[in-house]
């Protein structure tokens, strides 16, 4: 896009900024009087988060793989494998853009999966790893972030409906559980706090790990960046591949 | 794929499925509806009207089509209707076709709105649809349900016609 249609684009924007604010609220009271005056809506309770407590054995058993030369070895095949980086054309906001990935080996070389690193940085943890804003978001915006984590010995079967039960806690409203083959073939878990422009929102989903495990992959943004972070964790996790 | 998980469960009825929809998809359509009709009033009846039909007929999409281009075809031509209801001598086709009244004052504009909304509403509507939603060409001939190389050649007359109002001294659009 040309500087010339980038400021066409913005003034536009700032041009009706206003209206987005002042009207928005409004439009959706008409609507809602019109479509569903009458029916009972569920209140929704704020409730203090509970941290999830889930099993960690996969650190236990996998810690060691990068000592091994079997591990080192690992992790040159799948550089061999894979190409370092590559370009996708993904959908945002009903535009498509042209974005440069890069590959990212999991902890352990477990799994890979490429990163818009213009954008995200991917942060490798004990149990987890993590991916985010390269910068913090400002305070006012809720949690950003998908973490993918393994469970070896907990078949997703299992494992999601004991993720479901906790995060009805936090998600009363919890969507019953459902099976995807997008971005990842596997359950999914949807929630939401409240319907507002910065209301939390949780995908979860829990696929096997090839053997008698899961990997469970958490996104968590607001609602208002559904089409935006929301979007873009999805076109990175369809790249992800579990490494056999 | 979201759009698929929304209009699934808004067939079924899922209120809360709708009010997500709502919320990413507002913004959008209360920015393209402003700037299509220039009138507060008349985009929020439009983006009201938009968001109850897509309720009560999301029945009629085909699910094998993009979503997006429905959408906003149904927003476009409620935006239309408002703005011909206004001026109840033009047609809809009159508002797609016909030479603003505006041209005369063009030339003295030096605001980028102004300017924009000073265009031709032929040009002035692929304009807003390219810019605000990101649309392609292809998807604003969907919408307006114009032959592609129409849209082509408004795109480009709009923002040639803005260009030279903006920066007088560049004949061409070198980007």
């Amino acid at each position: 896009m040309s500087k010339f249609d980038e400021r066409i684009k913005r003034e536009l924007e700032e041009k009706t900024d206003a209206d987005v604010h002042e009207l928005k609220e409004d439009i959706w009271n008409e609507i809602n009087k019109e479509l569903f005056e009458g029916r009972r809506t569920k209140m929704k309770h704020k409730k203090r988060w509970v941290p999830a407590v889930f099993i960690a054995a996969a650190a236990l058993v996998l810690a060691f793989t990068l000592q091994t030369d079997p591990g080192l070895a690992l992790i040159k095949s799948i550089k061999d494998m894979f190409a370092p980086e590559k370009e996708i054309i993904q959908s945002i906001e009903g535009q498509d853009e042209p974005t440069e990935v890069h590959l990212n080996e999991g902890r352990n070389s477990e799994y890979i999966i490429y990163v818009d690193e213009s954008r995200y940085k991917m942060i490798k943890g004990e149990d987890a790893d993590v991916i985010t804003t390269i910068e913090p978001l400002p305070e006012k915006y809720p949690e950003v972030s998908m973490e993918i984590r393994q469970y070896p010995s907990n078949k997703p079967e299992a494992l999601v409906k004991e993720i479901e039960e906790e995060l009805k806690i936090d998600f009363p409203d919890l969507r019953d559980v459902e099976t995807v083959s997008e971005p990842v073939e596997g359950f999914w878990l949807h929630g939401l706090t409240e319907v507002t422009w910065d209301g939390k929102v949780i995908d979860v989903y829990v696929i096997s790990n090839g053997k008698d495990g899961s990997f469970v992959i958490t996104k968590k943004y607001f609602l208002e960046a559904a089409e935006g972070h929301g979007a873009r964790f999805s076109h990175m996790l369809k790249s992800f591949e579990i490494i056999e | 794929m979201q759009q698929e998980k929304w209009v699934r469960k808004i067939r079924a009825g899922d209120q809360a499925a709708f009010r997500e929809f709502y919320e990413a998809y507002a913004g959008a359509a209360i920015r393209t509806a402003c700037a299509i009709t220039n009138n507060r009033e008349m985009a929020k009846d439009a983006v009201q009207e938009t968001f109850i039909r897509v309720y009560r007929q999301i029945d009629s999409f085909n699910q094998e089509l993009p979503f997006d281009p429905w959408f906003y075809r149904i927003l476009t031509n409620e935006c239309l209707r408002l703005l011909k209801r206004e001026s109840p001598l033009s047609t809809i086709e009159s508002v797609l076709n016909d030479p603003s009244l505006a041209e005369e004052s063009f030339d003295q504009l030096t605001d980028l709105y102004d300017s924009i909304q000073a265009l031709d509403d032929h040009n002035r509507i692929p304009l807003i649809l390219k810019y605000i939603k990101g649309f392609s060409e292809k998807e604003i001939a969907d919408i307006l349900e114009l032959n592609l190389n129409t849209v082509k050649s408004r795109l480009f007359k709009g923002r040639m016609r803005l260009r030279e109002q903006l920066e007088p001294t560049r004949k061409e659009d070198k980007s």
